[in-house]
């Protein structure tokens, strides 16, 4: 079967759809396992204009490295705190803030290690589709190996994909969506 | 059951940049997607239905004994199925459109339309055992996009769906059929193909009448991803 097109989420997505998903920390009374961190960064367009109104969500692995999903063979002993998904949309000036804990590792199927990364999407108005890509938490860009960061051949590409460790608690991490320094999004 | 996801095939979906849609190429990125392998990151994804409350499933009144929203009343259905035609159970689909004189209620809807008391304009409800989802709700209005200075957008309904995983999230807009405005649309007729096109268009089902009056529309959902037969390790 034929699958069906996509079309741009638009400006009018309901604010009630965004509001409260913005912490992945606590999560069905629970409190998530793990060091809990601030992600938050710009979204920026074409000449690092920002973007406003744009929804990001989030997808990743818990402190430990599961996913709670059927799909993972370790689900049941998933963080019950953690949510492991989130939306926030950027405001006026293109920020986006998130509550969330470090992922942990975990080896793929094929005994490859999946260093600590969390999946982003975006969807915003004039983009019809939309942008997958991948922020990686820790390590030196040069020397970590993971298999999908290796897709990424640029070396200054690469290092795009890292948050930036501003303390314990706070990291960053800005999406340039189209200019020279744009981050490296995924074919999907 | 594990399920495997080819990458989007260019020709069923629409155009990235568009011509007159200026944003589109402020925001498209100028580098190529780099292709990657899939892991269990990408292959899982949030269970939505345990993450998202559902709502009532009549959109065109605000509490089940309360006036009606002004406009046509409709009743919408359809499924929605992997790319073997495997219906995906308990995918959670949240609805969001305009009111029947094309006004949103959203901070960034500045058209001088009215709002109607009546009528919020979104919900989100989960499909069944078998992938089928039926919401009523009313026409939507056509509205300008203001800062075009020409484009008027035809009467659509917006869905967003989350299924099985990351690869599967889906976003997409369905219109009416037979809107001459979806003649001029420009991301109606960003989809390449004609045939493709109708994907995006509800089906006409034809009329109720008795205690509901309600003018019948379907649509079905492809999701990209197919099952796998297990593995024996």
């Amino acid at each position: 079967m034929i699958v069906s097109p996509y079309c741009t989420i638009g400006p009018f997505f309901p604010a009630s759809f965004v509001d409260g998903h913005d912490d992945l920390t606590h999560y069905r009374g629970g409190t998530a396992r793990g060091q809990h961190i601030l992600l938050s960064g710009r979204i920026l367009q074409e000449g690092s204009v920002p973007t406003c109104n744009t929804i990001l969500e989030i997808w990743q692995a818990d402190a430990a490295g599961i996913f709670r999903h059927q799909g993972d063979p370790r689900c049941a002993q998933a963080d019950p705190g953690f949510a492991g998904w989130g939306r926030v949309r950027t405001d006026a000036e293109g920020w986006y803030r998130i509550r969330t804990v470090i992922p942990g590792s975990y080896e793929t199927e094929n005994n490859i290690q999946r260093c600590p990364h969390a999946n982003l999407m975006i969807l915003a108005i004039g983009l019809t589709r939309r942008l997958v890509t991948t922020v990686f938490f820790a390590g030196d860009p040069d020397s970590v190996r993971d298999p999908v960061l290796d897709c990424v051949a640029d070396a200054a590409a690469r290092k795009r994909l890292f948050a930036l460790r501003e303390s314990a608690e706070q990291y960053r991490f800005d999406l340039i969506l189209r200019g020279e320094s744009e981050t490296p999004f995924f074919l999907d | 059951m594990a399920f495997s996801y080819d990458p989007y095939d260019d020709r069923t979906q629409m155009a990235r940049t568009i011509d007159r849609y200026p944003l589109s190429f402020k925001r498209t990125p100028l580098a190529p997607l780099v292709p990657r392998p899939l892991t269990l990151s990408e292959r899982t994804g949030p269970g939505a239905s345990e993450l998202l409350a559902t709502g009532p499933t009549d959109l065109s009144r605000i509490s089940a004994d309360g006036p009606r929203a002004t406009g046509q009343l409709l009743q919408i259905s359809g499924r929605v199925t992997d790319e073997d035609g495997s219906p995906l159970a308990g995918a959670v689909i949240e609805i969001w459109q305009a009111n029947s004189a094309g006004k949103y209620i959203h901070d960034a809807d500045h058209h001088n339309a009215p709002v109607d008391p009546n009528f919020t304009g979104e919900g989100r409800l989960t499909t069944d055992a078998e992938g089928q989802f039926q919401f009523f709700s009313i026409k939507p209005g056509a509205y300008p996009v203001l800062e075009s200075g020409w484009w008027w957008r035809p009467p659509h309904i917006h869905f967003s769906i989350l299924g099985w995983s990351w690869m599967d999230r889906f976003v997409t807009q369905i219109f009416f059929p037979g809107e001459p405005l979806n003649e001029t649309d420009l991301l109606l007729n960003a989809v390449p193909d004609r045939e493709v096109r109708e994907r995006l268009i509800f089906q006409f089902e034809g009329t109720s009448m008795g205690e509901i009056n309600a003018m019948g529309f379907r649509r079905d959902f492809v999701l990209r991803g197919r099952r796998q037969t297990p593995t024996l390790d």
